[in-house]
């Protein structure tokens, strides 16, 4: 994985040198604006909405350092209750992923599109509930009932790296619709004891091999700060 | 040759994302292994002419309806810290109760819990075929070996 992560990065890092050689020979002039740009993720609310069992936000942001590079971050709370065969659990907390994204796409002048490949890096401080279980026995010769627990476990935390591919569309004049996923890989987490962290608010499901994936889809306004000739 | 570049690296991650961990391939919840020795020669197996093998107030195990075995493996119930089991060789009964605590570990998302047995005992038996009972292991964290012998 993380050749795979500095492959990219040589790869974008080679991409921005082609493309500044070409603006070079590019006679036409025209202004860019270099802002902040501040977003909601769209989906969650709606999901919010019809499972009543999960709260989440997340908020979006970024800022264009250079010409094809932008310091972007992600920040939410979750709360989210999963159930499982043998368990049930409700993981509440929140998250701050901070990266870059790096815009792939070449846009025809006046256009302010992105194609993008980004890093980040996350953070996720939260709590695990197990609300209760039920002991796996050997067939069915006794029965094993749900054992009420409610087994608070406080104090957790995890780090992961993501890679991240999304596209911006510029909608109306500064305002953006967005999409991205994003491949999460775990650093480290705090467990909870006699129990592990199945679902990390901005990570997701943590699946068996410490890998999990998310999604957004965000609404985002451009507040322009300044303009620079091209 | 971007395009192609991020669809491969895309088509790459997700496989390594995606791996099935929905099926529960872990060890589980153990059962309590018993072997039948001679009570003359107590190195020597002896097989249990077994007509049923059924905790009290439940049907027979199904697995131990008239046969001949030297060891059987049967549940502890999760929901008592006793277990009343009868066993009926030769359609002679004996009733076994045996005692113990539980402790229930993670295993996995798939699996959930398991419970361990530990200070395993009998608390009660009789003796119509049964000549005398060892326990090998007060703890039934695994199914590796027998935690209790049985001499008749």
């Amino acid at each position: 994985m993380r050749k795979l992560h500095i492959l990219i990065f040589i790869t974008s890092c080679w991409f921005s040198i082609q493309s500044y050689a070409q603006q070079n020979t590019d006679t036409i002039k025209k202004q860019e604006s270099y802002g902040i740009r501040l977003g909601i993720d769209v989906s969650k609310p709606i999901i919010t909405f019809f499972d009543k069992q999960n709260k989440e936000i997340e908020m979006v942001g970024d800022i264009r350092i250079l010409n094809n590079y932008y310091l972007a971050t992600e920040i939410g709370n979750t709360t989210k209750t999963t159930n499982e065969d043998y368990l049930n659990f409700t993981t509440k907390g929140s998250y701050i992923k901070v990266g870059f994204n790096y815009n792939a796409y070449k846009n025809w002048v006046g256009m302010r599109n992105e194609i993008y490949v980004g890093l980040r890096y996350g953070i996720s401080f939260f709590s695990q509930t197990l609300n209760n279980y039920t002991p796996n026995a050997n067939g069915t010769y006794f029965n094993s009932s749900p054992i009420e627990i409610g087994t608070k476990f406080s104090g957790l935390n995890a780090q992961w790296y993501a890679l991240v591919f999304g596209m911006k569309v510029e909608t109306l004049k500064n305002l953006y619709l967005g999409t991205s996923v994003s491949f999460n890989k775990m650093i480290s987490t705090k467990e909870p004891e006699n129990f592990k962290n199945l679902y990390v608010p901005g990570f997701n499901r943590v699946f068996l091999n410490d890998s999990g994936v998310s999604f957004n889809y965000t609404l985002s306004y451009l507040i322009p700060i300044i303009k620079k000739k091209k | 040759m971007k395009k192609q570049i991020i669809i491969f690296i895309i088509l790459i991650t997700a496989f390594l994302s995606c791996e099935k961990d929905d099926i529960c391939i872990d060890a589980i919840t153990p059962n309590l292994i018993i072997r039948f020795y001679n009570d003359t020669l107590q190195t020597e197996l002896k097989k249990v002419e077994l007509d049923s093998v059924w905790a009290i107030n439940k049907n027979g195990l199904s697995a131990y309806k008239g046969v001949s075995t030297d060891s059987i493996a049967i549940p502890l119930d999760l929901t008592e810290n006793t277990t009343k089991y009868i066993i009926e060789n030769n359609s002679v009964k004996d009733t076994i109760e045996f005692s113990y605590s539980r402790n229930d570990v993670f295993v996995s998302r798939s699996c959930g819990y398991k419970t361990i047995f530990d200070n395993l005992q009998i608390s009660n038996n009789t003796n119509n075929w049964i000549k005398s009972i060892t326990i090998n292991n007060t703890t039934i964290s695994d199914e590796k070996a027998a935690h209790i012998n049985i001499y008749h």
